[in-house]
């Protein structure tokens, strides 16, 4: 019989889904239905909702779409797991503790480990694996930059409190903020309507980010070669050249749509660098939402590799095209996919030619029936983790909000495994 | 746990003033204990072997952001294919190799000194992740908006105290570092320097000023460890006078000063680069209160890695090989990955070799002055015994010297020292001394009670690097963790903190500050125990402090 007692409250609570891990939520958790109480955009809410057990009272563990009890399909994933000869840890959405078992379970079984995100994220640090980068994380940018220029298409739906907490703000501690002045350049119609605030110190720029680079090489010479119009072009630049601390922003996830990603991700960076000789600029590199950053950090500390390796018995190996997932998976050479799928609602993605294992939150999609289902809790609502923001340096720990009926990611891996 | 002997070996250990004594040193449960009457489970003999205490690296890069960007960044370095558990390279290693190299060589406890107190967590699960050791971190103050803007508007200094008192709380550390006082915030602002008696643009207070403020707030809430200070101009030739005015700006209260080779030069001669070795150790050996590390540099590739983006960005086109990154970070500090080779062709690098000699040989007391690299800084410290054998001897030393590429002998007193690190000196320098500077009273003794981490060498063999690079037995706690170079049991160590009492106020203060200016809610920025052993994988070990005065 449900109690007051029974309705828990939770304050400062780091959202785990997107990002950002906005860490000022409200929660109300009366017989396990999660109740967002801030003033926030409803697909940040809905996430948590999701989230709700009464939508998940009756889903199990199941065997080929059979449900079943935890104990059978534990048996069943230990035998595919003895019978397999190449498994492969596909990482779908996970925090560093979740990182963490992956790893020591490939290590046990001579597997591969990847992230669904890899070929984004590796696309980033290839920027500092080349050359020269200058960065910057959001607090720095709320109250020190006065000229912040975003290249979106689509972020505000991708990190929809972006704008109003972290660039838009009403507060900065070393700049006045009524004077900032942030350009959205890119898609304009979509920036103006997944922008959630109205605020005269936003400009936004219709533009084809296919070509930002030669926007700046347009700032660079001082004269337009861009599609830019003169007025904003002279705008921008005169901003830029009289800001105190410029920050740019982008999603390489999203500049991963053009054919240019790699060149323009090198100009933007490349371009900050020369503008770090007289006067001070960073870039922000937005990551992606599926744990990238908690999982290739975890994954540097513990092999020096970011993504996709091998265990191969007394070592591993990093080959960031031998062991991609998904190359792995179509071509037939691993004979078994782990999906670890803590976070997201996402479909995923199976393929029948090998046998698949999904450890996934129960309202996990998939396009068919896996050889076994497990459900497991999410780390932030149904027990304690650790995550890192997307600007690399924060790391936020995330807590258990509910008595949850599901058992961790990290631990189902170690019950299978051993 | 079962119960051990260390039969007949000669005994270094310096808090008890034995130095090569045949001693039997018994353990149980962990700890040294007075001879056991009952039957022993397990005994080694130690004929002809030397006994000391586990080694304890008080300033090595081992854990957090910075480090593990240095990972990624430099992963074509990964093929390291000598090794047998990982291809980490040696310079930026993995957690699991750092743990394993380290206890290896018999180090048994290792401090992470630059600890950004909004990264602390990664910095912890690093180390968390850092197999048998001991372990623990400095945060870093004095370059963040909230305490300059405290300083800048006369806070007095019980409510410093109070601020520094919470972030060691709040990010479980056991000391506070400085790096570049005030300049990684300057270069925020578009400073490119900041010298000791120079005041910032944006807050008007000088380096002095904030060493000063930190020193005082460490010593008066009695943490054992002094300031640990990273001075202005790292690097930068002629830089020793900005560090003679920073241990001045302690005005007599404890302050450690790190690295210090990279501060000690002079700009004389015909490159415009000289030693100062002998003004800094002077001041060294005459300031009762002043310990250092050297940060001696070997040469080899390796990658530098600091808090202080203003020099590290500065420093930038030196990149080897080109790439680098450098960080604003949150409004509390910054960090810059340069990676570097140093080379006995270069005038320059060869001759900071010898002005890291020279600071260690011209410091007389070897509990003032501790064996560091500054991993990976200087060199990483894999190649500690090979230092150990230059501090130690002569011949071996000023045959490098001859042997370089580059002629530096007119410009380096190395020749003239005849100095040689005894046995006795180095146990007191890599054991006793940098646990009394960290107030660990169980650790680098082998004192009834203390923590059983202790290593044993062969003294039969004759090449002394070779001897303290592979001790025959590490024992972690009371466990024999290393026999003949071969793991024989994991270990983890713990977060070794100091928690100073403080008035709870600061934290309303700082929770408007946060709800106003930061991007994260104040009680996500603190790490708990329970975090710290449920979440982030290890659990903590608290020193005490005792307050010395109220101001
Ligand atoms: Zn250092």
């Amino acid at each position: 019989m449900p109690k007051i007692s029974d309705s828990l409250n939770h304050k400062n609570v780091v959202c785990p889904f997107c990002s950002l891990h906005c860490d000022d939520l409200e929660i109300t958790v009366d017989d396990s239905k999660l109740s967002v109480r801030n003033n926030i955009p409803k697909s940040c809410v809905s996430k948590f909702e999701q989230l709700n057990l009464a939508k998940f009272r009756e889903i199990s563990s199941s065997i080929k779409g059979n449900p079943c009890d935890q104990k059978k399909a534990f048996q069943h994933s230990r035998q595919l797991i003895k019978e397999s000869k190449e498994t492969v840890f596909f990482n779908s959405s996970v925090d560093v503790n979740i990182t963490r078992e992956s790893l020591s379970a490939a290590s046990e079984l001579n597997g591969i480990v990847d992230h669904v995100n890899s070929s984004v994220f590796l696309k980033n640090i290839s920027i500092y694996q080349r050359r020269g980068y200058m960065a910057t994380s959001l607090t720095e940018i709320k109250n020190k930059s006065d000229v912040i220029i975003v290249f979106s298409n689509n972020l505000f739906k991708t990190y929809p409190r972006l704008m109003t907490k972290f660039l838009a703000t009403k507060d900065s501690f070393s700049i006045n903020p009524k004077n900032k002045k942030i350009y959205v350049i890119g898609n304009k119609k979509n920036n103006k309507r997944d922008c959630d605030i109205k605020d005269k110190r936003i400009t936004y720029i219709d533009f084809d980010n296919k070509n930002i680079s030669d926007l700046l090489d347009s700032f660079t010479d001082k004269k337009n070669i861009s599609s830019v119009s003169n007025k904003f072009f002279d705008e921008l630049l005169t901003s830029i050249e009289c800001s105190k601390y410029l920050s740019i922003l982008w999603a390489t996830s999203e500049l991963n749509n053009y054919k240019e990603c790699n060149e323009i991700i090198y100009n933007i960076s490349a371009y900050v660098v020369a503008l770090n000789k007289t006067m001070r600029a960073a870039c922000l590199s937005l990551a992606g939402n599926d744990g990238d950053v908690s999982f290739s950090q975890t994954m540097g500390w513990m092999t020096g590799f970011p993504s996709r390796i091998k265990f191969t018995g007394k070592f591993f190996e990093y080959d960031k095209d031998a062991y991609k997932a998904t190359q792995l998976i179509n071509s037939g050479n691993s004979d078994l996919v782990i999906y670890i799928n803590s976070l997201s609602e996402k479909k995923l993605n199976l393929n029948k030619k090998n046998k698949n294992i999904v450890i996934g939150s129960p309202s996990t999609k998939y396009n068919i029936e896996p050889d076994v289902f497990i459900p497991c809790g999410t780390p932030g609502v149904d027990y304690k983790g650790h995550v890192f923001r997307t600007d690399n340096v924060v790391s936020l720990p995330l807590s258990s909000l509910r008595l949850s009926p599901y058992k961790s990611a990290q631990q189902i891996l170690r019950e299978i495994i051993k | 746990m079962p119960t051990l002997c260390l039969k007949n070996g000669n005994v270094f250990d310096p808090i008890n003033k034995v130095f090569n004594k045949k001693k039997d040193i018994y353990i149980k449960d962990g700890k040294i204990t007075e001879k056991l009457s009952e039957k022993i489970a397990e005994t080694i003999d130690c004929r002809n072997k030397i006994i000391m205490p586990g080694a304890i690296d008080l300033h090595t890069h081992i854990g957090g952001g910075k480090v593990n960007i240095a990972r990624l960044m430099l992963q074509e370095f990964h093929n390291n294919s000598d090794n047998d558990y990982d291809l980490t390279a040696d310079f930026v290693p993995s957690t699991l190799k750092t743990g394993l190299q380290y206890i290896k060589m018999g180090y048994t406890s290792c401090f992470e000194p630059a600890v950004l107190p909004i990264n602390a967590r990664q910095s912890h699960a690093e180390m968390a992740d850092t197999p048998f050791i001991d372990k623990g971190g400095y945060a870093l103050l004095g370059n963040d908006d909230f305490l300059l803007d405290l300083i800048s508007r006369g806070a007095n200094q019980s409510e410093i105290n109070d601020y520094v008192a919470f972030i060691l709380k709040a990010t479980q550390c056991i000391g506070i570092k400085v790096v570049n006082p005030g300049g990684i915030n300057a270069f925020k602002f578009n400073q490119r320097a900041l010298n000791v008696d120079e005041n910032s643009v944006r807050y008007k207070i000088t380096p002095r000023k904030i060493v000063r403020i930190l020193a005082r707030a460490v010593y008066e809430l009695g943490v054992p460890h002094p300031l640990h200070v990273h001075c202005s101009n790292l690097g930068v030739p002629g830089n020793f006078k900005s560090t003679i005015e920073t241990i001045k700006a302690a005005e007599g209260l404890p302050v450690h000063i790190t690295h210090i080779q990279f501060h000690s030069y002079g700009n004389n001669g015909d490159r415009n680069f000289s030693s100062a070795s002998a003004e800094i150790t002077d001041y060294v050996n005459k300031i009762p209160n002043l310990t250092c590390d050297v940060g001696q540099v070997l040469f080899g590739q390796t990658a530098t890695m600091s808090g202080d983006s203003m020099k590290q960005h500065a420093n930038h086109s030196h990149a080897h090989p080109d790439k680098w990154l450098c960080m604003d970070i949150e409004c509390e500090a910054g960090c810059g990955v340069v990676p570097f080779k140093y080379t006995d062709q270069s005038f320059v690098n060869a001759l900071q070799w010898a002005i890291g000699l020279e600071t260690f040989l011209l410091t007389e007391d070897p509990d003032k002055i501790f064996l560091t690299t500054d991993h990976p800084n200087g060199a990483p410290f894999t190649s500690y015994p090979h230092l150990i054998k230059l501090l130690m001897d002569k011949t071996f030393r000023d045959d490098l010297l001859d042997q370089m590429s580059v002629d530096i002998s007119k410009h380096t007193i190395l020749k003239d020292i005849k100095r040689e690190y005894t046995m006795s000196e180095i146990a007191t320098m890599t054991r006793s001394a940098p646990a009394r500077i960290l107030g660990l009273k169980n650790k680098g003794s082998l004192s009834k009670g203390a923590d059983a981490d202790i290593t044993v060498y062969d003294s039969n063999i004759i090449d002394i690097e070779d001897m303290f690079a592979s001790p025959t037995h590490v024992i972690k706690d009371g466990h024999v963790v290393v026999k003949n170079g071969e793991i024989k049991k994991y270990t983890w160590g713990k977060t070794q903190v100091v928690k100073p009492e403080y008035d709870a106020s600061i934290e309303k203060k700082l929770k408007k500050y946060f709800d106003k200016y930061h991007t994260i809610e104040l009680p996500n920025y603190t790490i708990s125990n329970d975090e710290m052993s449920e979440v982030i994988g290890s659990h903590v070990n608290e020193i005490k402090c005792a307050r010395k005065r109220i101001s």
